[in-house]
């Protein structure tokens, strides 16, 4: 596109005299275009986190990011916010370029953003945090009119004084009219570990608008936060727009999508799918945006022999370490031979429920049976002793000891039975081991008893890992994520031998937020939302748009929304499609 | 008795302000999440530095003023090693207390018959003159050496600087959750220095007093294990100021008590009833040696009962101490 | 940084082996170096002087004797802080539990009659009751309420220290007039001479039998037991270790009262070995130099023993370096902490690389690397 085609004749000579004109930024007059990301590029290795993204995000509006895990929401999120530098693309904010180098840039910038995880300093106030780190807001020098403030204009002096005073006066009067103006309501004296986790959350919102953000990021916010607060949240970010806030909404849950957001773009696989407005749409059309139609691996199931129960779960209740409710009421069974796959996005009660089912995690109500006993409030040890195995998604922080040799790894669940009085038979383990390392493919194992465990590559461990809990033979075993971080050719490895467990007759549990492994691998799915069960299916009766509508914990009726998407594609009424697209929550 | 008692407060003060002025510094380390076992060596070397520089110069006040920068110098050890090296808290604080034990010894053989004026006590200025004379408390109070009313100034300044500045509160925010504060701009590595200096600053400093005023004179050791004693003195407090200075003179009165033992009579007539039971167990409780553990008991007694999850969101130990932080841990 | 270059550091993947195997040299060396100046310092031919310090020490067969009778405490506090660290805690406490070894072990000695082969055996039991019993507290403190170990280990060193200093000015008062010290252990409870059959060897005792015997124990223990494999797993990945059924509790307690066991033992050989009495403060800081001991030994108790060995070196020669040169004895605790310290720097070097970079460097993979976004 050439400069002078868009340059009227009326304006040639302000051409010459002036500076260039730059296409890339219009006046915000004339785009509503308030925030564009243009060719945004993020690798990781082994993964290309975002494919050359490109989002438009108008001003004054709540634009919801909506994918499943691995989509590339947050790590697009993470480079507007200067947490992550780009390989390639560029920020325009406002008609200007955005280089973010760190979350101070970003925020100077006028862009902020709210985490999943709080950081809350939970012995200060709520004014404390929200001042915290930024000297000249709390420094009365600033304000002084007398010879204070004239020596606060000394450059070194400046800072020394900013440092050595604090006034939280006045931003603690300011935060009273910002929790009045936009309904935060929170107390600016009060102590931040007084506070519940919506009420932190609010603190968190406040921090951004205390620093006069006009773009707010918020990452799965609701995640946390109980329906009450969740609705409390919405009505905030509404009230956040009617002032001229931008807001972007990262989410994975479809009601939220077509409850608050004015347009939402869908990521699928590190690629923007589509952009669109949220009236003009339906949960259905959205499922079926998020997580797409193809499937990916055709792995061979063959029929086993299904036989009696070896694990069951009923009412299990779990609490967070706020006392905050994860699991509520939860039933599962399993029975020998069969796998049962629990479809998610993380951060619905997966962890919860792997380690309530290991005996890692007490829970708080409810009840564990493991081959017709009752192991209920039972630790590890005897979870163990019944015969139960356990993966869990976060092989080096609880599986694995990464400096120990790969040889005290493997034998890990095994041990004792290489214990004679007291004395453990190495060389015994340490050929089980090798066998074992044979048997799995495990490379870069130079020897058993020397090469530590966290030498070996993430594919590579997690075939130890799994080498190790198939080979006890258990009745049950649970694998949460079992081939996350894993190459191609050791996913197809570890799922062949889950099935090869499987038609040994181990009833297994497999927890994953890979779709397409749910569905290769289970012989009954369910959908785990917010700490429920909330549908119950088996791969040949489901398809995946509409396993990825439960798991966007949406209640539809997959059938009426889709005798309603036929009427929609006959009478090309929006408004119908509206009414007749939800459902009560 | 009185005559006693005036003794003992007199001596109490004196035995508190190096604890104090000691426990200052450990107070400001570890609120930033860095505890420093080397206090008593840092003590040390503000002793022999400060008593060095004073024979050499004469001034009492330079000396000090050197003690404080020795300390602070020493200190930075420890800070280079656990801030930027990320090593072990404990291992560097105690190799720092070794290497400040033997440098001290060493170095410190040509000083040991040396001799100084040091600081003298002095009357406090004005209200002092009126009521120095009062009974018991009047010598305690008002007529101390310049040292022990510095070290008592600085608890409000302390004070000040941990809850009433931008820097103190960023000093709180790195000690309880370095990365929280990072995310917040918060420079935490600069920090974290500052605070480990300072906390060498306020050591030397209280070595210094009790090589310049405490003692007026160098002998090997002769910090005697008072270092240990702040770092008690430290969880004691819960990391308050305020509270230190009582810990300190608390602490302080027990050694000033335990050196004046032989002046306690608090046995009962034979014939009082229960007096078999009651004065062996008072001899007990007063014997000198017994004495000597109060303030270590106290302080796990303390430490036992506040260590307790519903307690320590909001009291107790900063939350990152002895964490290091490195940003790629994220 | 400058001119658009930066200091880059980065995490090592690998060790090289010139670094993991010639650290330990490079440290001593180091140490010698620096410790060289304060020689120089105080007009002390360095060069001279280690040669006394190490030469004479290991080449007389009083410098022999020496080096092992000092290098039994070493070692034992060594193991003490040793098999705590390996199960990831810090027995800082190694000192009062020396002293209270001590103590009961003196009481045994002073109050149980009875020959030799009886009473000794029966004072070092009892000395290692009295310090596991002081290690088994913050050993409950630490599994119990999640008390910080470092803290009560260290209060309770002054306590037991001032404990002892109670008792031989009381209760266990003994020896003439005013001097505070327990009466001399009766010839059948101090430690018997094993070195008799070379007569320049004489006064090598049984406690030398008990520090290697000790570390065979420890080192067969860690390497080769169930509850050494436990030990072992728990101070790598505690959560692991849970989740694999390990009681890690109990590793906890069982790990500080071992300590305190060892601990115990070595504070009464060092009175029935050597002192014959119990004095108040007795003891040189033995269970504080174990601290700097148990790291350079970190790696198993066969190092500790190398590294008690060396110390107790550095100890006896830099006595006789006071002797040969009149200086103060004091450099020894000098070149201890210079070792550590340069230790300590090389670990730091051993994990990471430092180079100059150019201003624009690659994010590092965060944690959604691998498949979160």
């Amino acid at each position: 596109m050439n400069v002078v085609d868009l340059v009227t004749p009326a304006q040639t000579e302000d051409v010459i005299t002036g500076p260039p004109l730059d296409p890339c930024k219009l006046p915000p007059a004339e785009s509503d275009a308030y925030l564009e990301l243009s060719g945004v590029r993020k690798t990781f290795p082994g993964v290309v986190a975002n494919d050359d993204i490109d989002l438009t995000v108008r001003r004054g509006e709540i634009h919801g990011l909506l994918g499943e895990n691995g989509a590339g929401k947050s790590t697009l999120m993470n480079i507007l916010y200067g947490l992550y530098e780009p390989d390639a693309g560029t920020i325009t904010l406002d008609g200007e370029r955005l280089d973010p180098d760190s979350p101070a840039d970003a925020i100077a910038g006028g862009v902020g953003m709210v985490h999943q995880h709080f950081m809350l300093i939970p012995r200060l106030t709520v004014a404390e945090n929200v001042v915290l780190g930024d000297r000249t807001q709390a420094s009365t020098v600033r304000n002084d009119d007398g010879a204070l403030g004239k020596l606060a204009k000394v450059p070194v002096l400046n800072g020394l004084l900013d440092a050595l005073t604090l006034d939280m006066d006045a931003p603690t009067e300011r935060l009273h009219d910002l929790t009045e103006e936009y309904g935060l309501d929170v107390e600016p004296e009060a102590p931040v570990w007084e506070l519940d986790v919506g009420e932190r959350q609010r603190v968190e919102i406040l921090k951004a608008l205390f620093r006069d953000v006009e773009l707010l990021v918020l990452d799965e916010p609701t995640a946390v936060l109980a329906p009450d607060d969740a609705e409390r949240l919405f009505e905030t970010l509404e009230r956040l727009t009617e002032r001229g806030i931008t807001v972007i909404f990262i989410t994975h849950k479809l009601d939220e999508v077509t409850r608050v957001t004015d347009r939402v773009s869908v990521l699928r696989d590190g690629k923007r799918v589509e952009t669109v407005d949220t009236d003009d749409v339906t949960e259905n059309d959205l499922a079926r945006m998020m997580v797409g139609r193809d499937v990916l691996f055709d792995v061979d199931r063959p029929s086993t022999e299904v036989g009696e129960q070896v694990l069951a779960a009923e009412g299990l209740e779990t609490e967070d370490e706020r006392g905050f409710e994860v699991l509520s009421d939860l039933d599962i069974a399993v029975r020998s031979g069969e796998i049962v796959g629990i479809a998610g996005v993380s951060g619905n009660g997966q962890v919860d429920l792997a380690e309530s089912l290991v005996g890692v995690r007490r829970p708080v109500a409810g009840s564990v049976t493991v081959g017709g006993r009752d192991l209920t409030g039972e630790g590890p040890r005897a979870f163990l002793d019944a015969g139960v195995s356990y993966v869990p998604e976060d092989r080096l922080a609880d599986a694995t000891a990464p400096e120990l040799p790969v040889l005290h790894n493997l034998m890990l669940k095994s041990y004792r039975e290489d214990s004679h009085w007291g004395r453990l038979d190495y060389d015994a383990a340490a050929e089980r081991a090798e066998r074992l390392v044979d048997e799995f493919d495990v490379r870069g194992v130079r020897d058993v008893r020397t090469t530590p465990a966290g030498d070996l590559s993430g594919g590579n461990l997690q075939k130890l890992v799994l080498a190790r809990e198939l080979s006890r033979d258990p009745d049950v075993l649970v694998a949460h994520q079992p081939t996350r971080g894993v190459d191609v050719g050791a996913v197809e490895f570890l799922r062949e031998a889950i099935l090869d467990q499987r038609a040994e007759g181990t009833g297994v549990v497999l927890v994953s937020e890979n779709l397409d492994e749910v569905f290769a691998l289970s012989d009954r799915i369910l959908v785990l939302s917010d700490g429920e069960i909330v549908a119950e299916t088996t791969p040949e009766e489901a398809d995946r748009e509409t396993v990825g509508l439960w798991m966007g914990g949406s209640v539809e009726d997959p059938a009426l929304a889709d005798a309603a998407d036929a009427e929609i594609a006959g009478a090309g009424d929006e408004s119908t499609a509206t009414a007749e697209g939800h459902t009560d929550d | 008795m009185v005559g006693f008692l005036a003794g003992l407060l007199d001596a109490t003060v004196r035995a508190g302000t190096p604890l104090l002025l000691a426990a200052m510094g450990e107070i400001i380390s570890e609120r930033g999440g860095v505890l420093n076992l080397g206090v008593e060596g840092m003590m040390l070397v503000g002793a022999l530095c400060g008593f060095a520089t004073t024979v050499v110069t004469g001034s009492p006040w330079l000396g000090f003023a050197v003690g404080t920068l020795a300390g602070a110098a020493f200190a930075t050890i420890h800070a280079v090693l656990c801030i930027s090296l990320k090593a072990d808290q404990v291992i560097s604080g105690v190799m720092l207390t070794l290497l400040g034990t033997g440098l001290t010894t060493y170095f410190g053989q040509a000083w040991i018959s040396e001799d100084i004026d040091g600081f003298d006590t002095v009357t406090f200025p004005i209200v002092g003159e009126f009521l120095v004379d009062l009974p018991v408390v009047g010598t305690a109070l008002f007529r101390n050496t310049p040292t022990d009313y510095l070290a008592i100034m600085f608890v409000p300044v302390v004070g000040y600087f941990l809850f009433r500045t931008n820097l103190g509160l960023e000093v709180t925010a790195v000690g309880d959750d370095p990365e929280a504060a990072d995310t917040m701009g918060v420079p935490v590595f600069t920090v974290r220095y500052l605070c480990v200096i300072l906390g060498g600053a306020f050591a030397g400093a209280a070595g210094a007093h009790l090589s310049l005023a405490f003692s007026k004179l160098w002998t090997t050791g002769m910090v005697a294990g008072r270092g240990w004693i702040a770092i008690a003195l430290v969880i004691f407090a819960q990391w308050r100021p305020w509270r230190a200075l009582v810990g300190a003179y608390l602490f302080g009165g027990i050694e000033a008590l335990i050196l004046r033992s032989q002046g306690l009579d608090l046995a009962l007539g034979a014939d009082a009833p229960l007096a078999g039971l009651i004065n062996p167990t008072v001899e007990l409780l007063t014997n000198p040696q017994v004495m000597a553990m109060y303030p270590y008991l106290a302080t796990v007694v303390v430490l036992v009962a506040t260590t307790r999850n519903s307690l320590k969101q909001r009291v107790g130990a900063p939350s990152a101490l002895l964490d290091n932080y490195s940003r790629e841990l994220e | 940084m400058v001119g658009g270059y930066e200091l880059d550091v980065s995490a090592r993947e690998r060790v090289p082996a010139w670094l993991a195997y010639g650290t330990p040299l490079f440290t001593v060396a180091a140490a010698l170096v620096v410790s060289g100046v304060a020689l120089l310092a105080l007009g002390v031919n360095p060069v001279a002087a280690y040669g006394t310090m190490f030469v004479d020490t290991l080449t007389t067969p009083f410098g022999i004797t020496e080096v092992l009778l000092r290098a039994v405490p070493l070692v034992l506090t060594g193991l003490a802080v040793y098999l705590p660290l390996r199960a990831g805690l810090w027995n800082v406490g190694a000192e009062g539990q020396l002293y209270l070894g001590a103590i009961a072990g003196t009481w045994i000695g002073l109050n149980v009659d009875g020959p030799g082969f009886l009473v000794v055996p029966v004072m070092l039991v009892g000395a290692g009751v009295a310090g596991g019993l002081w290690g088994l507290i913050p050993g409950l403190l630490r599994a119990r309420r999640g008390v910080n170990e470092i803290i009560v280990t260290l209060m309770l060193t002054f306590v037991g220290v001032e404990l002892a200093g109670y008792l031989v000015r009381g209760p266990m008062k003994g020896g003439q007039g005013n001097f505070p010290v327990s009466e001399t252990l009766p010839g059948a409870a101090q430690l018997p001479a094993i070195g008799n059959l070379l007569p320049d060897y004489s006064r090598i005792h049984v406690g030398v039998l008990v520090a290697i015997l000790a570390t065979v124990a420890i080192r067969y223990l860690v390497r080769r037991t169930e509850t050494g494999y436990e030990v072992t797993v728990t101070g790598s990945n505690a959560d692991a270790a849970e989740g694999a059924g390990i009681d890690v509790e109990w590793v906890y307690v069982f790990v500080l009262v071992a300590g305190g066991v060892l601990a115990g033992m070595a504070g009464i050989i060092e009175i029935a070995g050597i002192q014959g009495r119990l004095r108040p403060e007795f003891s040189p800081g033995y269970g504080f130099t174990a601290i700097p001991i148990a790291l350079l030994g970190r790696r198993g108790a066969l190092r500790v023993f190398l590294a008690g060995l060396f110390f107790a070196i550095l100890v006896v020669g830099g006595s006789s370096m006071e002797l040969a040169f009149d200086v103060p004895a004091a450099i020894v605790e000098v070149i201890q902490a210079l070792v550590i310290l340069f230790l300590i720097t090389a670990e730091f070097f051993k994990r990471y690389r430092i180079g100059i970079e150019r201003e624009d460097r690659d994010e590092p993979a965060g944690p959604t690397a691998a498949g979160e976004a």
